[in-house]
């Protein structure tokens, strides 16, 4: 019985298909991921690396709640649907075996279905090495476990629990919706769950609870390194093994549960619960006889049709807006949009005010999908309603227009857009009231909603209603269209094609910023918008003549049928949708590919090889550098563009003669140059050798430059934004918050940082791997030149800038004088004494907000906020990290160097903060709309402030040689000064929380390392080892030697480095010279580990236990293993030293929370030598002790940080 | 008016054969549409009723020409497929009422007028309230009708209403077609003779997708007026006569079998005439070309 029933049920879905477009769909999709190689993290990581595999089955697997919801709710409907139930169920099978037959049955086809993604990947990382797309060396040879342990512990684990819910789900309750809706509602409710939970301190209790194994998997391999990711599979013991038995077993209990409570009977009844109404059809009157049909007036008019049209069109709109499924994913999606509005825009974990730009940006997060997969179902509900209660014959032979009852549905979906767009209005104005933020600003949520995202969603609605009238069947038809934006999705990502005029619905990308609004952007939003609603009018024409209207789907008779409806009206409107999409592709074809020169990414990637090809020969080649610098810009925000001139006085400060300069705009930018004037010691100098594609010239010098000459240099040129590009913010100069820096003025000679980067790459184009990208701590090059810039050393600094007539505009020293003229406003800055050459403009309507430090010696310092008028948030918090940065550096390291501090806000169209002389641009989005009212959360603006202002001392005062490791020097010990601030601000005990993110960013850093893994001394490119390891690191040492000591070895290191007149400049050798000075003999292992080295502990207690001793006080005993581990820069491991290492022990209480922020209570907390492997300690502590362990403040570099500590365990006492 | 048939063929897209050079003339008044299942009645129907193209061929109705003027036709027609739904959970009058709406009616008093007429003509006035999901099967046919009959159609094309009717409403269905004016073509597809025998004025058998005979019903009985033959036998028997006869129907009666033979003459003694009817033109056409009937 059973053996029938599960053959026959088998048999027939693979006969379906349905069930071989699932497959092939699967099939097809890892084809292309693993041709076209998805790149997750680390160049070095294979790209079928038992990692990578385990993680992409998990993450498809969840995404294959859908198809598990597809495949398991049909088996036991469709005898419903089919009406085969009636006589079925007569037959003389038992309940039990019907439901394990089908069960077993669909079961098989879903494992036969999800096969398709595993063959597709097995046969596309065999092609993969030859198809070229990715180089062959990323792929590793083939082995089947691989591919074998992640499908069986994830993939088809997390199938079968899914599909045992959808079985039961429809078993039980008879409605198909469930399993349609249900996999979706079930996604989003996992998707909202894990943003719910990913800030919850329990991540062992939520990966065990997470139904799809995703938190547990990413957990154990978050840290792998690169190495490791090619080597391990998944281990299948821990959280894993207890996660997938918890699962699987719940999984297997809801299918037994099913199988008992199954019964036909009920499942016969039509409605369950619901009675059916009994109509009495007895009564005959005599009346029918009698009654005479009148005779009534028809109108078949034109107005009559509009009028038809509308009524039509709205009652569409109610049935859509009534529809069961319609609900269920609106709902889900509008949750969507809250949770994500709700949960803000975490910095570092730390949410945002609710800015309406951010309510407006959270669409793009998961809204757009649910919508367009809404869209895409309910085009597919509106053109098959008809047919779907077969009433499609009578409605066909209805005297309606076919342009009426298609117009009808048409318009009917646009309502339903313009309801989805006003969802996000009302969930954004929902959020900022509960969260208590009224600035409520209409102009930028209607621009916004009605000028781009309405006709966005109207360019859906007409793919979906092309796609659906062509192809009549419903459910081929969501495939399809899907499918199509699916696609258009891989090709923009996997294969590089970017050119927004191609991508149907696309544009360039747009932000939001509170400062500059829609700025430049919307002009091309508008382009693009009509652009596709043009294309998309063509397309829905042409849905019109081939739609289905009446019974007959031969392929002849439609077109013969779309032939005869193509009539006036149809060549009307497709001419005019025609019309509008050609001229508004000239024009932005015009934009994008004339006055703007578009390339695509693999023309971006060749022009930097050929860049380095032909112009690395010029690379340390000797040119002069500036002393002085006069200049005057004129910024013209209206128009995006700025004419500058300068003088500049440069000397020859290098051996050898200098004949031609070689000057370097800088290739492949929006920005469009012209330059006015290049003269030397006031003679123009000609044009020499150009290399146009790169936009590098070389001028001969009227006079030769001896070693030690010095010239004056006259620039003047005119630089702006032209039209609009197909991708690029263009940011230097907008409307409203122009940030450029020095990179704007040409620079000389060749620029390394202009190479590629990727080894990937560079192999694909013939150039050796790149390991540096600066030469040793001993080159007479590198020794030198400054790090940041090697057209100056110190400069001297003077300027004026002009800007628009309402905003003020800023530049590196002190304002002198300011003046109105000829409608600009004009600002005069002087700098007192020398400046690195690296400097910032910028110019916006800002409010200021001032304050004055004042120095232990008097010395004052006065502290401005340069802020957008509405932002004014959080000045305080950054004045306050100013003031308390001046108070620890000046008293650690030596004076501040100027008499001011500015903090300048900037559009948030890049995010980060950076520390110019005595200015501290500052992104908009960083920290200046932070909502820092809970103190758990991290105050990054006062952490960031911190950091930046210590790269006054940390850069500006000592500033790097362009050597390996010197840029430690200024970001290591910037990061290090902030952790001290920090430290002085919440207390030692505070400080864990810090630490651990340092170490979490470090560990995720080496993880996606795409080359290798840098020391401190030499590295020069790795930020997760400049800011965090470095951070740690130093702020271990101090701990170990004492702040004050290690602080006094920096400030001699100061005393001899900061604006050191000539080469040799500082390099890591010197700086860690300093360190090694005030460090004892003990401790110099830790820094051969730590600084020479990459050193890993792995530090746990085993054991913690405590008893009541009769006086009242506490025996502890704890029991730790400690072990350390040293690897190269690829991950793998080289020795573990069997020396004693110094580490901390501590027992505590109950953490305290002081002025709302947790804080350690040690009981205990000493220093002990340790030998790698197991210790084991004893104390009394007079109060109850709670937790103990080793490194309990996560100083050390450790994978496992979690199980530093536990909680003590009372000793059972026996007598 | 006549509504013309000319040369109509029609070949779907999986290779069927529906309808095979098809040429009618439909006068005014009731005109039955006889055939056994899957002789190409729906297709030709519903390629009158504008539901499907045809391949070749034209239909004609006054200087209406239906496959191409689509609108015009629709405007003047009724229709009741063969198989319909409706929306479960709308009332008869509510959908009767947008039905009309559609249909050009739009003054609301004369809908209003009308639907009420409509759902009196059809006997759905006590349950006009209810929704059509809780109708039986003769109150939805007869919610088919009436819909149809919105807006005084010129042409009425009713596929195979009858089936599934109990004899009571069948015959007040008749009566509710045959009280439609004459003046309109109303054309009634069924493959139950006795419907077209009782309600049609003309009438055309059409079989695998030909139409075999068409005329008056009465005089296509004269046809083969003294050429039906009868015979009771035994059921084993049947083989051998349908060797060597021409079986047109066979009937059981009281466990015994009776067999009808067409043959121009009395094949033997042990034949006995039998009064031709309809139901002997039918089969006699059907059988010469399909292989068995049983009635």
């Amino acid at each position: 019985m059973f053996t029938e029933i599960f053959l026959f049920e088998l048999k027939y879905r693979l006969r379906r298909p349905a069930t071989w477009a699932y497959f092939g769909i699967l099939f097809v999709y890892a084809l292309f991921l693993s041709i076209g190689g998805l790149d997750g993290g680390s160049e070095k990581v294979f790209l079928n690396a038992p990692a990578s595999l385990a993680s992409t089955l998990n993450v498809i697997s969840i995404f294959g709640i859908m198809l598990a919801s597809a495949i398991m709710g049909v088996p036991v409907y469709r005898d419903i649907e089919h009406g085969t139930q009636n006589y079925l169920f007569s037959y003389p099978i038992s309940e039990k075996g019907y439901i394990l037959g089908r069960f077993a049955g669909s079961m098989a086809t879903l494992f036969v279905v999800s096969f398709g993604l595993i063959l597709g990947f097995m046969i596309g990382y065999a092609i993969g090495p030859y198809a070229g797309y990715e180089p062959a060396e990323r792929y590793a040879s083939f082995n089947l476990w691989y591919y074998l342990q992640p499908s069986l512990i994830f993939y088809w684990s997390n199938f079968f629990f899914t599909g045992c819910i959808f079985f039961a789900l429809v078993a039980l309750t008879k409605r198909i919706m469930l399993a349609y809706a249900g996999g979706a509602i079930l996604f989003i409710i996992y998707l909202v769950t894990l943003t719910l939970t990913q800030d919850i301190e329990n991540k062992e209790l939520v990966s065990l609870l997470d139904p799809f194994g995703f938190g547990a998997l990413n957990n154990t391999i978050q840290y792998w390194t690169p190495e490791e990711q090619n080597t391990l599979t998944i281990p299948f013991k821990g959280t894993v093994l207890w996660n997938r038995i918890l699962w699987l077993g719940i999984g297997v209990l809801i299918f037994i549960f099913t199988l008992f409570k199954f019964d036909f009977q009920r499942f016969l009844n039509k409605k369950l619960g619901s009675k059916k109404e009994g109509i009495d059809d007895n009564e005959v009157s005599s009346a029918a006889v009698f009654t005479k049909i009148p005779k009534v007036s028809q109108v078949f008019s034109g107005s009559n049709n509009f009028k038809l049209l509308f009524s039509l069109s709205w009652m569409e709109f109610r049935n859509i807006t009534k529809d069961l499924f319609f609900k269920a994913i609106l709902i889900a999606a509008v949750a969507f949009l809250f949770f994500d509005g709700w949960f803000g825009n975490p910095t570092y974990g730390t949410p945002m005010l609710p800015m309406t730009y951010y309510m407006l940006e959270i669409k793009d997060f998961t809204y757009v999908i649910l919508i367009f997969i809404l869209i895409v179902f309910m085009t597919g509900e509106v053109l098959h309603r008809e047919r779907g209660v077969k009433y499609e014959q009578i409605y066909g032979a209805l005297p309606l227009p076919n342009w009426v009852i298609y117009g009808s549905k048409f318009w009917a979906l646009v309502f339903v857009c313009f309801i989805l767009v006003n969802m996000i209005l009302i969930s954004g104005l929902l959020n900022q009231v509960l969260q208590g933020y009224f600035n409520f600003e209409f102009a930028m949520y209607f621009t916004d909603l009605y000028l781009i995202e309405f006709p966005k969603y109207i360019t859906y609605v007409m793919l979906a209603f092309f796609i659906h009238a062509l192809i009549a069947k419903k459910f081929l038809g969501h495939v399809i269209t899907i499918a199509i934006w699916a696609g258009m999705f891989a090709i923009n990502s996997l294969a590089d094609i970017d050119y927004n005029m191609v991508l149907y619905g696309y544009a360039p990308g747009y932000t939001i910023s509170d400062m500059n609004g829609f700025g430049h952007f919307l002009a091309a939003q508008n382009w693009f918008r009509l652009y596709w609603l043009g294309f998309g009018t063509i397309l829905t024409v042409i849905g019109l003549l081939f739609w289905k209207r009446g019974t007959d789907s031969g392929l002849k008779s439609r077109w013969k049928e779309a032939s005869q409806r193509f009539g006036g009206k149809a060549k009307i409107v497709m001419g005019l949708g025609a019309l509008v999409w050609l001229g508004a592709g000239a024009y932005i074809y015009y934009n994008v590919s004339m006055v703007n020169s578009y390339k695509n990414v693999k023309e971006g990637r060749v022009l930097s090889a050929n860049y380095e090809k032909e112009l690395s020969k010029y690379n340390y080649i000797n040119q002069p550098k500036f002393t002085d610098i006069k200049v005057d810009v004129d910024l013209v925000p209206e128009e995006r563009n700025a004419t500058m001139s300068g003088v500049f006085t440069m000397v020859n400060k290098g051996d050898e003669p200098i004949d031609s300069l070689h000057i370097n705009w800088g290739y492949d930018q929006l920005l469009q140059t012209e330059l006015l004037k290049l003269a030397v010691n006031d003679i123009d100098l000609k044009e020499g050798k150009v290399y146009e594609k790169f936009d590098y010239k070389i001028y001969k010098l009227p006079k030769r430059m001896m070693p030690g000459d010095t010239v004056i240099m006259k620039l003047a040129l005119k630089r702006g934004y032209k039209g609009f590009p197909n991708e690029g913010s263009g940011s230097d100069i907008v409307y409203n918050g122009t940030f450029l820096n020095n990179g704007f003025f040409p620079s000389f000679g060749y620029n390394q940082q202009s190479e590629l980067t990727s080894d990937k790459y560079r192999k694909e184009y013939d150039l050796v791997e790149k390991e540096y990208s600066v030469p040793p701590q001993d080159d007479k090059w590198g020794l030198s030149n400054l790090l940041f810039n090697d057209d100056a050393d110190y400069v001297t600094f003077e300027g004026t800038v002009s800007t628009a007539p309402d905003q003020i505009a800023i530049m590196p020293g002190y304002l002198q004088k300011e003046w109105e003229d000829n409608g600009r406003k004009y600002y005069h800055y002087k700098m007192e004494g020398e400046m690195d050459y690296f400097f910032n403009v910028s110019s916006a309507k800002y409010d200021i907000y001032k304050e004055e430090w004042q120095g232990e010696n008097g010395e004052k310092v006065a502290v401005e906020i340069f802020h957008h008028p509405s932002h004014n948030y959080n000045v305080e918090r950054f004045a306050k990290a100013v003031r308390h940065s001046f108070d620890y550096f000046s008293e650690n390291y030596g004076p501040y160097q100027y008499r001011q501090m500015r903090i300048i806000e900037f559009p948030r169209y890049q995010s980060f903060a950076q520390s110019f002389p005595n200015t501290v641009p500052y992104a908009e989005s960083f920290g200046w709309t932070a909502d820092f009212s809970d103190p758990e959360d991290l105050d990054y603006a006062y952490m960031v402030t911190s950091h930046e202002v210590a790269h006054q001392w940390w850069g500006h005062q000592i500033t790097p040689s362009a050597t390996r490791g010197a840029n430690q020097i200024s970001e290591s010990m910037a990061e290090y000064s902030s952790l001290m601030v920090m430290k002085k601000e919440y207390g030692v005990d505070a400080m864990q929380d810090f630490l651990k993110r340092e170490l979490d960013s470090y560990l995720r850093g080496r993880a996606g390392e795409n080359k290798f893994e840098k020391t401190l001394l030499d590295n020069d490119t790795q930020g997760y080892v400049w800011y965090q390891k470095g951070g740690l690191v130093l702020y271990g040492l101090q701990d170990y030697i004492g702040e004050k000591n290690l602080n006094n070895g920096f400030k001699k290191f100061i005393d001899s480095a900061a604006f050191r007149p000539k080469a040799p400049f500082a390099t890591s050798n010197e700086w860690y010279s300093y360190i090694k000075e005030v460090t004892p003999d003990s401790l110099q292992y830790y820094l051969e580990d730590s600084f020479e080295k990459i050193t890993l502990y792995t530090n746990k207690v085993s054991e913690a236990t405590f008893k009541k001793l009769e006086n009242n006080t506490f025996e502890v005993q704890l029991t730790v293993e400690s072990s350390k581990n040293y690897y190269d820069g690829n991950g793998k491991e080289l020795g573990s030293p069997k020396r004693a290492n110094l580490l901390d022990i501590g027992v505590f209480q109950n953490d305290t929370i002081i002025d709302g922020k947790t804080k350690k209570v040690p009981l205990i907390l000493e220093r002990k030598w340790m030998k790698p492997g197991t210790s084991t300690f004893t104390f009394i502590t007079k109060k109850l002790p709670v937790k103990a362990g080793i490194d309990p403040y996560n100083k050390m570099i450790d994978r496992i940080p979690d199980d530093n500590v536990q909680d003590i365990e009372e000793q059972e006492l026996s007598y | 008016m006549e509504l013309k048939i000319e040369n109509l063929s029609k070949t779907y897209s999986n290779g069927v054969h529906a309808l095979k050079d098809i040429t009618l003339t439909i006068p005014q008044g009731m005109f039955g549409l006889l055939g056994p299942n899957g002789a190409g009645k729906s297709s030709l129907m519903r390629t009158m009723a504008t539901l499907q193209q045809a391949d070749s061929g034209t239909i004609t109705m006054g200087d209406v020409d239906i496959l191409k003027d689509t609108d015009k036709v629709r405007e003047m027609l009724g229709y009741l497929p063969q198989e319909f739904g409706v929306y479960p959970k709308v009332t008869s009058y509510k959908m009767l009422d947008h039905i009309a709406s559609l249909k050009g009616v739009s003054n609301k008093g004369e809908r209003k007028q009308l639907v009420e007429a409509l759902l009196n003509k059809t006997n759905l006035w006590h349950v006009r309230n209810k929704s059509l999901g809780t109708y039986s099967g003769g109150m939805k046919q007869r919610f088919g009708i009436a819909q149809a009959l919105i807006g005084s159609p010129k042409l009425i094309i009713v596929d195979e209403p009858t089936a599934g009717l109990d004899p009571a409403e069948r015959v007040r269905f008749h009566n509710l077609l045959s009280e439609i004016g004459e003046n309109t073509i109303i054309i009634l597809s069924t493959h139950i003779v006795e419907d077209v025998a009782n309600l049609c004025k003309n009438m055309a058998i059409i079989c695998l997708g030909e139409v075999v005979a068409q005329g008056n019903p009465t005089e296509l009985i004269q046809g083969i007026h003294g050429k039906i033959w009868k015979k009771m036998i035994d059921k084993k028997e049947l083989d051998g006569y349908k060797s060597n006869f021409q079986v047109i129907s066979t009937h059981l009666k009281a466990g015994r079998t009776i067999i009808h033979v067409h043959s121009a003459t009395r094949p033997d003694d042990t034949f006995e005439p039998s009064p031709a009817n309809l139901e002997d033109v039918y089969f006699t056409e059907i059988t010469t070309r399909l292989n068995e009937v049983t009635v």
